[in-house]
């Protein structure tokens, strides 16, 4: 079969400040029809780039060199027409920020058709309607008068989809188009785009950092890395033979769901462990206000949760987006006051709490965030930042608290002398251990970690993790790990509890809720997650759908208890 | 949509009742003797004169009594009479107000005209010559007070080339005044255009329509100039509130017969009533034009109109 897409020595340049740095090199694959090739790599690779330099989106200070033949004509020749919507399409990876605000869908979903001449708008109105339909939107109608913000970010990448299939190009480019989405829409939209593939014999480029998604969906793998491909070839090959040490290192690093974690072994001596921390039927209900006078829609967060933490254990918290498992970490930490309930340290209820005692309970719990370039101030030296918990919490010297600084950066793998650097000379990953510092740097016997490896790179989240494990080995750290993403959990996990719209579903050690899942919704988020194995067979995932039950908590097996 | 622009009729509803009560405190928060300053300049006036004058205006009752009895006849219409020439003060309003409208008018529909295509154009040619040259002349526009610009229309445009009277109330002469309120906001207008533009073309769904492959001119038409639009009406409702208070300093320069001029006036007459008057007027204006403007607003955000 003769490639429909023919990219040949691709390389874009970006002029900034008089500096010029090379975004890709020389990268060239084929793309056939009825294919899906998969370029992966992580931040900085040039896969984006690659995907716009074949678009005609790159920004106007970005240059671009080599040839890609596309319908017989050389796409980065100068002057040539680009094939946007009709010949190449394009979908992004926030649906959120992705779709006009203030068009209808119906408008966005034609405009393009009648303007390139495609169809009327009547005509246009109807291909549209039946495209939503084909894409699983139910009462297409309806949509057709809505607006952005009134779908989900799962049914916008739907709309996405079919407004740039209705163009029927040969050619769609999907950059990260699942990386926004909860774990049981990605599956959905991967199965979409996979159907679309086989019926329409388009051909497919996925960019990714998710070898999980690979796996499940790609035919030809290219990876990037710093704008270089360092392979390329067919899936099952890439996955099983890798020929390139990086490549190698990019699958050790992903954790797998399929594979207990390291930590599993540590699970008797944690069990043992007494309990530290103790929630109790903790509810909190948010109030949107839609004015000074009208009261606004009631959203239940947590809905008479509890739960116990144990010494040196390490407890995930896991769900999708609104499940309610920030929620839960923030009342905790007493960044948010629950409506009733209690959290018991000790002897004391943390949530009754007032002036200094709340200020003595919040130094033995700390918390780590997800963005590490958002929780560091940037115009505080780091060793500024790591020493304010000390200062306000002991009577160490000024040296002393030199000192405890320079302990905690070695602690975390970082240099003592980094201490004077401001966070912009950090990147993503120093920046978390930097965060991780901050949080031990008070002392706390229980760290809150929200989604800690979430903003981070594949081959840094394995450190980050790694580094967590130790520090849980070595000092008995007690952890509350919040996280959606399972395989992760599976990894550093002792005890999970899965949480969904404000309530506990399932909660066990992690081996027997991974191996011995009771509840529906537990099995289901299991089966949505990507597995990085191409030898599994694909689309055979259910989406999650329906009512779960929702009842209290029962004691299935020893320790692990289930919702009836 | 409805219930979106009932609330904001009755907090528009409360600010002004806000107003009447700050309008009545007013006269007490000059030191000294309302009555007596107010006929300081005037000679002649017997002490029975002054004490009849205090009894009229309320000012020998408590301060809430004030308050009703000033609430009581506001709600009849009644504003009082001047101190000087004893007319209905709402009758001397209205018979100025349309003046400082047209005036406002004039300048918000100048400034609209001149500033937001400038903005758009700079937004366009975005780190362009052209860019640069005309936030340059953005920057000086915001830079050059009212008094000043005015002054320099006046010596060019009426002394110096005799095209435009230099003073009077009839068409010709609304162009001067008018062209000093409205250049610097044009100026404020074409910044926060360009800079409001800037932003959205860098959003995701503007690549989104280009991925479409739609012409670059209706992508900006439809998909960013009316995202992009919303701040700029935002600043407009700001803005005409400002242009109303500009207006007392133009009308002055130029003799333009508005409530602005009458308000300078009455000040330094001491004609309380009056000031009253005028405070309340101006605050019934501008709350008019703010609720507009949100109604403006939902229309064109369908986001705002489901709150």
């Amino acid at each position: 079969m003769s490639a429909l897409l023919a990219v040949r020595d691709l390389s874009v340049t970006l002029r900034s400040g008089g500096e010029a740095r090379m975004l890709a090199q020389d990268v060239s694959f084929d793309v056939a029809r009825g294919q899906i090739l998969s370029i992966v790599g992580e931040s900085g690779s040039g896969k984006s780039m690659t995907a716009k330099a074949l678009m005609g989106l790159l920004p106007p200070n970005a240059t671009v060199s080599g040839e890609a033949w596309f319908r017989g004509a050389n796409l980065l020749a100068k002057g040539s027409a680009p094939c946007r919507g009709t010949g190449i399409g394009l979908i992004f990876q926030e649906p959120m920020t992705a779709l006009t605000p203030v068009l209808t869908i119906g408008t966005q979903l034609t405009e393009a058709m009648v303007v390139l001449g495609l169809a009327d708008p009547a005509e246009a109105r109807r291909r549209a309607i039946a495209m939503l339909d084909r894409v699983g939107i139910p009462a297409p109608d309806r949509r057709m008068r809505q607006y952005p913000h009134e779908l989900s970010g799962g049914m916008r990448q739907r709309v996405m989809i079919a407004m740039m299939m209705l163009l029927e190009p040969e050619i769609l480019i999907a950059d990260e188009p699942t990386t926004a989405l909860d774990v049981t829409v990605q599956a959905q939209i991967l199965d979409l785009l996979r159907d679309i593939v086989r019926d329409t014999r388009i051909g497919l480029i996925l960019i990714t950092h998710d070898m999980g998604v690979v796996a499940e969906t790609a035919q030809d793998v290219l990876v990037m890395k710093a704008g270089r491909t360092i392979e390329a070839g067919p899936v099952a090959r890439i996955f099983t033979a890798p020929s390139a040490p990086y490549t190698r290192a990019l699958l050790d690093a992903v954790p797998r769901l399929d594979r207990p974690g390291s930590s599993a072994g540590m699970v008797a001596g944690a069990a043992a462990g007494k309990t530290l921390l103790s929630a109790g039927h903790v509810s909190k209900t948010f109030h949107a206000r839609a004015g000074l006078f009208a009261s606004g829609l009631a959203t239940r967060a947590l809905d008479d949760v509890s739960l116990d933490i144990r010494q040196g254990e390490t407890l995930a918290l896991v769900g999708e987006s609104g499940s309610g498992k920030s929620t839960l970490g923030r009342v905790i930490t007493r960044l948010t006051d629950a409506d009733h309930g209690a959290v018991t340290l000790g002897e004391e209820n943390l949530l009754t709490l007032r002036g200094k005692s709340l200020r003595a309970a919040r130094r033995k719990i700390q918390m780590i965030f997800q963005d590490p370039y958002a929780s560091l101030d940037p115009r505080q030296r780091i060793g500024t930042s790591i020493a304010e918990p000390i200062a306000i919490h002991t009577t160490l010297s000024r040296a002393e608290r030199q000192d405890r600084v320079g302990g905690l950066l070695a602690r975390v793998g970082l240099t003592p002398e980094m201490a004077a650097r401001y966070p912009h000379e950090f990147s993503g990953g120093q920046r978390q251990r930097i965060a991780i510092a901050r949080a031990l740097a008070a002392g706390p016997v229980l760290i809150v970690a929200d989604e800690p490896t979430s903003a981070l790179d594949v081959s840094i989240q394995a450190q980050i993790l790694d580094l967590l494990a130790d520090l849980k080995r070595e000092e008995g750290l007690t952890m509350l790990f919040i996280s959606h993403d399972l395989a992760v959990v599976r990894q550093i996990a002792d005890r999970v509890a899965v949480m969904r719209q404000g309530r506990i579903l399932e909660l066990g050690p992690t081996e027997a809720v991974w191996t011995a899942a009771r509840h529906p919704y537990t099995r289901a988020l299991i089966d949505a997650a990507p597995v990085p194995d191409p030898t599994r067979p694909r689309g055979v995932r259910r989406p999650v759908s329906g009512d779960f039950a929702i009842g209290a908590l029962r004691e299935a097996a020893l320790g692990h208890w289930v919702a009836t | 949509m409805w219930r979106f622009l009932s609330t904001r009729i009755a907090m528009g509803a409360l600010t002004i009742l806000a107003t009447t009560v700050l309008v009545t405190l007013l006269i007490h928060a000059v030191p000294g003797d309302p009555v007596q300053i107010m006929y300081a300049q005037s000679q002649g006036t017997t002490p029975e004169q002054i004490e009849e004058v205090r009894r009229s205006l309320g000012l020998d009752r408590s301060i809430p009594v004030q308050y009703a009895m000033f609430m009581e006849r506001l709600l009849q219409g009644d504003l009082g009479t001047t101190i000087r020439g004893g007319q209905p003060v709402l009758d001397v309003i209205l018979q100025r107000l349309p003046n400082t409208l047209v005036l406002a008018c004039s300048a918000m529909f100048i400034a609209i005209v001149i500033g937001i295509p400038i903005g758009f154009l700079a937004a366009y040619r975005e780190g362009s010559l052209v860019d640069t040259g005309l936030m340059i002349l953005a920057i000086a526009g915001i830079s050059m007070p009212h008094f000043w610009l005015g002054l320099m229309l006046l010596f060019f445009f009426a002394l110096e080339l005799g095209w435009l009277p230099v003073s009077g109330n009839g068409p010709l002469n609304l162009i001067l005044p008018a062209l000093t309120l409205g250049l610097s906001n044009a100026a404020i207008f074409a910044r926060l255009t360009r800079s409001s533009m800037i932003d959205v073309m860098h959003q995701d769904f503007v690549q989104t329509a280009y991925a479409k492959g739609l012409p670059k001119s209706l992508v900006l038409r439809r998909h960013v100039l009316r995202a992009g639009f919303l701040p700029v009406v935002t600043m407009m409702g700001l803005q005409f509130a400002f242009m109303m208070g500009g207006a007392i300093v133009v009308e002055n320069i130029f003799s333009w017969n508005g409530v602005g001029r009458m308000a300078v006036e009455a000040i330094f007459q001491r004609d309380y009533p009056v000031i009253q008057g005028f405070i309340l007027t101006f605050s019934v204006v501008v709350v008019v034009v703010a609720i507009g403007i949100d109604a403006l607003y939902a229309v064109l955000d369908p986001r705002i109109r489901r709150a």
